[in-house]
């Protein structure tokens, strides 16, 4: 059961000449899926999570959220949504818990229900000890963690976080993840953008590769790593006749393919495992000895290069 | 409605968190007022330091030795006088140069050269040549004060010559119309003598009364201090200022990604413009009522009519609060905000006479006051100050106050379009 | 040096980039100047005085006469409570109340009393009770010396049955306009001259006011320089400078002769609009001015690194360019003479460079000073900018916290 419907979705600004920053972006997200949006800065990952928070208003195409239009019926989507965005959007002259308290407000919350979910909150951010510091004197991992804490006040049924790694030291970065996980397990329904593949890798259900405005590709890690084959990326240095080498693996079983990149020799093979000592005796065969060699077990990244060109950090 | 008050309160206890905020809006007018205040020496009007004035009288006794002592002398020592120890400090020189020297120098604001034909002049009463003496003020143009109060005394001693002179002449003709040609000059003698015992008299022959006028109702007008007056214009100036540091927190927060979140958030934008809106007009309301309160306790001013008063302090925070919000709604960075803002704060400061007191009415720069809301509501406080009640400032409360409503229109307007 | 010129340049160019406030820092001179022409062109306007008379006599219709012919006032005749009521509606600037008895009691001698009403407080009342004194007093002495004359030649032989009073009043009929013409020619008269200027010549108010008025304008407009450095300190452009290896003071000099090329450029253009369009002799001694310029300049620019060095935030900026520049125009003397104010004000005010400043281009405007004259100005004020400077360097603050 979709939560999250959206189809052909499109934003140009300033028509008729202007960027097109989306491009007829269609997905569905499952509730209680964690689904991410990969694509590299630039993609419109920002545009298309502005337009599903009701913050930009779409140039073409809808989306629904629990069954509610985007376009037509905003208040209700606001209602259901919690949006984390890429930069900090606190009050710095206001303490953590007056930020929350006034954005429960602003969520509608109110009374003793409002100061009993903040402390919830704060409990699940752990920042209960440091509430009554002003925000501009916490760390970044701890402004962040605030910055999430205000999305979930209402307990919205979709979570929408843009970004929210950036710039962070690991630490934070990972009790973030984990975060998301647990917010995941107890049944929330999560849109996530990255440009970083392992966290794409690592959280989602399922993922929706944007490049240039345009999804290219949605599935499961899995489904996705399928179509570029489950081939291993080799890459291979020798010490000399690289050019002829490349020809001589190609013919070697396992290879699916073969081509010369600069001064790597770059190869597909199917079970790395396998090959891998096939390539090592075609090359002493040949007299060159290979001075370096590169493995890497298919991942997003190499479909990303798969499917556009280029490189997903570009 | 709860989300309008939600933001508007919050943005109160940001901005009187703020300390320069707070100096801004609170410290400034106040401390400006005492400025200004003790420059004056007090809430009792002007207190002027005494002129400096050099004198040289140049003057040569009559010829006949008379009983009238020289003229020259005699102004010497009017100017001199205990009754003028107050308003000017003479110094006697030795010659023309002198004087001129010491005012351009800057020691002396005037000089008052007295020339060696004065008593021959006065007393000279050959009616066929009458002689002119003039008696030479040599001032300083860049002072304006001290000399009107000089020219003043050495004018009302040469009208007491002059006039004992016209007396003579007066006797002369009639004597001689008289058939009494040969008493002429006894007469004229007499004539003069007659008139400056007349004006030297233990009462004076002419007064010139001095009072405020009647309002309506017969209350008198009241006298007003200065401090209240200024205070006033103070007041509405750095209230335009209290109203902008709010208003232009739309901006940081658009810079700084907080407005759009409230945007993602199921509050309405006209709840959140609406939030915006009363969270400026309350700071300034605040800062009004803190200013008056503040005035009274320190500078004991007195207000006036407390209905009218708070009608007055309303008004003045819708009119600052729109304003506030209308420049906002015409910039696009809180940086141009601030020097743009204080800009047009000044400029409607200078014209609405904020700093120089409500004009007289006819003159070009009355008009050109009319045209500000500020001009108006210095009006209103003008009237108040003075004694008066609502009835006065009827004209000050509504015309402001359509001022308000159209910046807050033009400002809704923007603002709907920028964040549509 | 060339470092220095480089950072000056480049404060330049963003200044010119930002249009809006490029607009207001060429505007804003020409508003100020516009709104002091408002305040002060167009000569002296004439006070509207309203005039009420209950006496018939002579003394009455000369004081009335002397009034309309006034060019201090123009009158306006109307009933006593309507004259009032106008004071109090800030009508007129004052009303005159001639009493009754007025004619009667100045020519017995008496104590002949005339009203100035007018609103407390008020200097056009002031000035209107000045003139009404001196005119009144002129009447007044009319009657005396017609009636002293009087007293002193007789009233000559009586004729037919006339009573004394008609005969008085025969004999004071001759006498009166004798006294008149020999008051209209007085012997003794005042002449007016100013130092430094052909006589007769009186400067306007404008005059008066311009230099006050550009030195408050000036310091005002330290306003826009200092929030462009904040701004650099936010961004942390100021910051990398420092990594470079611009020097502190480098850093700061640079920023001044950015602040300095703008006032100067503002003075420029006051000085030319107060000069063409008002006639306001500032190029009267042109070394003198640029003298008296440099000055301004210089402690403008100091006060304004001074308090960008120390403030970080645009509001603590503006709250202390308005309340600074404020607080220093009042004491210097360009929003009224010091000479009116209390001697502690005045001896404040004299500490301070600007009220020197203020006193030189005054002086060049009005009294010919020449460049030996404005010197003492030129050093006081230089001083005071050195140690100004020096205060902004030592505590230049790199960072916001």
């Amino acid at each position: 059961m979709s939560i999250v419907e959206v189809r052909d979705l499109k934003k140009q600004y300033d028509p008729p000449k202007g960027v097109v920053a989306v491009d007829g972006v269609s997905f569905a997200i499952a509730e209680g899926e964690i689904f991410s949006l990969l694509g590299p800065n630039g993609a419109g990952k920002s545009t298309t999570i502005s337009m599903l928070s009701c913050l930009l208003r779409p140039s073409g195409g809808d989306a629904t959220i629990a069954g509610h239009s985007v376009t037509s019926d905003a208040q209700a989507v606001k209602a259901l949504i919690g949006v984390v965005p890429q930069d900090i959007a606190l009050y710095p002259d206001m303490s953590a818990r007056e930020n929350l308290v006034f954005w429960g407000r602003m969520y509608g919350l109110s009374g003793a229900e409002l100061h009993r979910r903040v402390d919830e909150v704060l409990e699940l951010i752990t920042l209960t000890d440091r509430q009554k510091d002003r925000v501009e004197k916490y760390s970044g991992g701890m402004k962040r963690r605030v910055n999430i804490g205000v999305a979930l006040l209402h307990k919205p049924k979709v979570l929408y976080l843009d970004e929210p790694t950036v710039g962070i030291d690991p630490q934070s970065r990972r009790s973030i993840l984990d975060g998301i996980l647990a917010l995941r397990d107890q049944g929330m329904t999560i849109l996530y953008t990255t440009h970083y593949m392992a966290e794409a890798q690592e959280l989602s259900d399922r993922v929706g590769i944007v490049d240039r405005g345009r999804m290219i590709a949605t599935g499961t890690h899995e489904e996705l790593v399928k179509t570029i084959g489950e081939e291993a990326h080799v890459e291979l240095r020798v010490d000399h006749g690289l050019e002829a080498m490349v020809e001589r693996w190609r013919g070697v079983a396992g290879v699916t393919d073969a081509s010369l990149n600069e001064e790597h020799a770059v190869l597909l093979v199917h079970d790395a495992d396998q090959v891998l000592p096939r390539l090592f005796e075609a090359a002493a065969a040949a007299g060159s000895r290979i001075t370096e060699i590169n493995v890497t077990e298919p991942n997003l990244e190499m479909v990303f290069l798969h499917l556009t060109g280029r490189a997903l950090r570009e | 409605m709860r989300r309008v008050f939600a933001i508007a309160f919050k943005d109160l206890r940001s901005t009187y968190r703020n300390i320069p905020a707070l100096a801004m809006m609170l410290a400034a007018p106040l401390a400006l007022s005492a400025l200004l205040g003790f420059a004056f020496g007090g809430s009792s009007g002007y207190s002027v330091a005494a002129t400096k004035v050099a004198v040289v009288n140049l003057d040569t006794a009559p010829a006949q030795g008379s009983q009238t002592p020289a003229a020259g002398a005699a102004i010497v020592d009017i100017l001199q006088s205990p009754d003028l120890k107050d308003l000017l400090t003479v110094s006697e020189k030795a010659s023309a140069q002198a004087a001129r020297t010491s005012v351009d120098d800057g020691e002396d604001v005037v000089a008052v050269i007295i020339p060696e034909d004065l008593s021959s002049a006065i007393f000279g009463i050959d009616a066929a040549a009458p002689q002119t003496a003039a008696v030479e003020l040599y001032q300083n143009p860049t002072q304006g004060i001290g000399d009107a109060i000089v020219q003043s005394v050495v004018g009302q001693s040469l009208l007491a010559f002059n006039g004992a002179r016209a007396a003579a002449v007066a006797a002369q003709g009639v004597a001689t119309a008289n058939g009494d040609a040969d008493g002429a000059g006894t007469a004229a003698q007499k004539a003069a003598a007659a008139f400056v015992h007349r004006s030297e008299g233990s009462s004076r022959t002419l007064a010139v009364a001095s009072r405020a006028p009647d309002l309506r109702g017969g209350r008198a007008a009241k006298q007003v201090g200065i401090t209240g007056l200024v205070l006033a214009g103070m007041m509405i100036f750095f209230m335009f200022f209290g109203a902008s540091n709010v208003a232009r927190t739309i901006l940081t927060e658009e810079r700084d990604g907080t407005l759009p979140r409230l945007f993602t958030t199921p509050a309405t934008r006209s709840s959140i413009l609406g939030g915006k809106f009363t969270s400026t007009f309350l700071t300034v309301l605040v800062q009004a009522v803190i200013i008056i309160v503040c005035g009274r306790l320190f500078f004991g001013i007195d207000w006036g009519a407390l209905d009218a008063v708070a009608l007055l302090i309303l008004v003045a925070a819708a009119v600052a609060a729109s304003l506030g919000l209308f420049v906002i709604s015409l910039v696009r960075t809180p940086a141009q905000a601030g020097a743009i803002g204080a800009g047009v704060y000044l400029v409607l400061a200078l014209l609405g006479g904020n700093f120089t007191g409500t004009a007289q009415s006819g003159t070009t720069y009355a008009t050109v006051q009319r045209f500000t809301p500020n001009g108006w509501l210095l009006v209103g406080w003008n009237e108040i100050l003075r004694g008066g009640g609502i009835g006065d400032i009827v004209r000050a409360l509504l015309i402001p106050l359509a001022f308000a409503v159209v910046f807050f229109a033009v400002a809704v307007w923007r603002f709907r379009k920028r964040f549509a | 040096m060339s470092r220095v010129l480089t950072l000056a340049r480049k404060d330049l160019l963003e200044t010119r980039r930002d249009r809006l406030a490029l607009l207001f820092t060429l505007i804003m001179p020409l508003a100020f100047t516009a709104f002091f022409g408002i305040m002060f062109g167009g000569g002296s306007d004439r006070l509207p005085l309203a005039v009420w008379s209950g006496d018939a006599g002579p003394a009455a219709q000369q004081l009335l006469a002397a009034v309309q012919q006034s060019d201090v006032v123009t009158v306006q005749r109307m009933s006593q409570a309507d004259a009032e009521q106008a004071v109090a509606d800030n009508k007129v600037a004052a009303a005159l109340e001639i009493p009754a008895g007025f004619s009667d009691a100045v020519a017995a001698g008496q104590t002949a009393t005339v009203t100035v009403v007018g609103t407390p407080g008020s200097s056009a009342a002031q000035t209107v009770q000045t003139a009404v004194t001196a005119m009144a007093g002129r009447v007044v002495a009319g009657e005396q010396a017609a009636q002293a004359a009087v007293d002193a030649a007789g009233t000559g032989p009586t004729q037919g049955d006339a009573t004394p009073e008609q005969v008085r009043d025969a004999a004071l009929l001759m006498a009166r306009p004798l006294a008149a013409q020999a008051l209209a020619l007085p012997a003794a008269v005042i002449k007016v001259t100013e130092a430094g200027r052909a006589a007769g010549q009186v400067p306007s108010g404008f005059v008066l006011s311009s230099p006050g008025m550009l030195i408050n304008f000036i310091l005002f407009s330290l306003m826009s320089a200092g929030i462009a450095l904040i701004e650099e300190r936010k961004n942390f452009t100021l910051q990398r400078l420092v990594t470079t290896r611009v020097r502190r003071w480098e850093l700061i000099a640079g920023k001044f002769l950015g602040m300095f090329a703008l006032t100067f450029v503002q003075q420029i253009i006051l000085i030319a609009v107060g000069q063409f369009a008002f006639g306001v002799d500032y190029l009267a001694d042109p070394a003198a001015l640029l003298l008296m310029m440099v000055a301004l300049s210089c402690v403008a620019s100091a006060m304004g690194m001074l308090i960008a060095a120390v403030l970080t935030s645009e509001q603590a900026l503006v709250a202390t360019v308005v309340l600074t520049s404020m607080a220093v125009a009042a004491l210097s003397g360009a929003w009224f003479p010091l000479e009116i104010a209390g001697e502690g004000f005045q001896f404040v005010g004299h500490l301070l460079p600007t009220s020197w400043i203020l006193d030189g281009m005054r002086g060049i405007v009005m009294r010919g000073f020449s460049v030996a004259d404005v010197l003492p100005a030129f050093g006081f004020a230089l001083a005071w900018a050195l140690g100004l400077f020096g205060l902004a360097v030592w505590r230049f603050r790199l960072s916001q916290r």
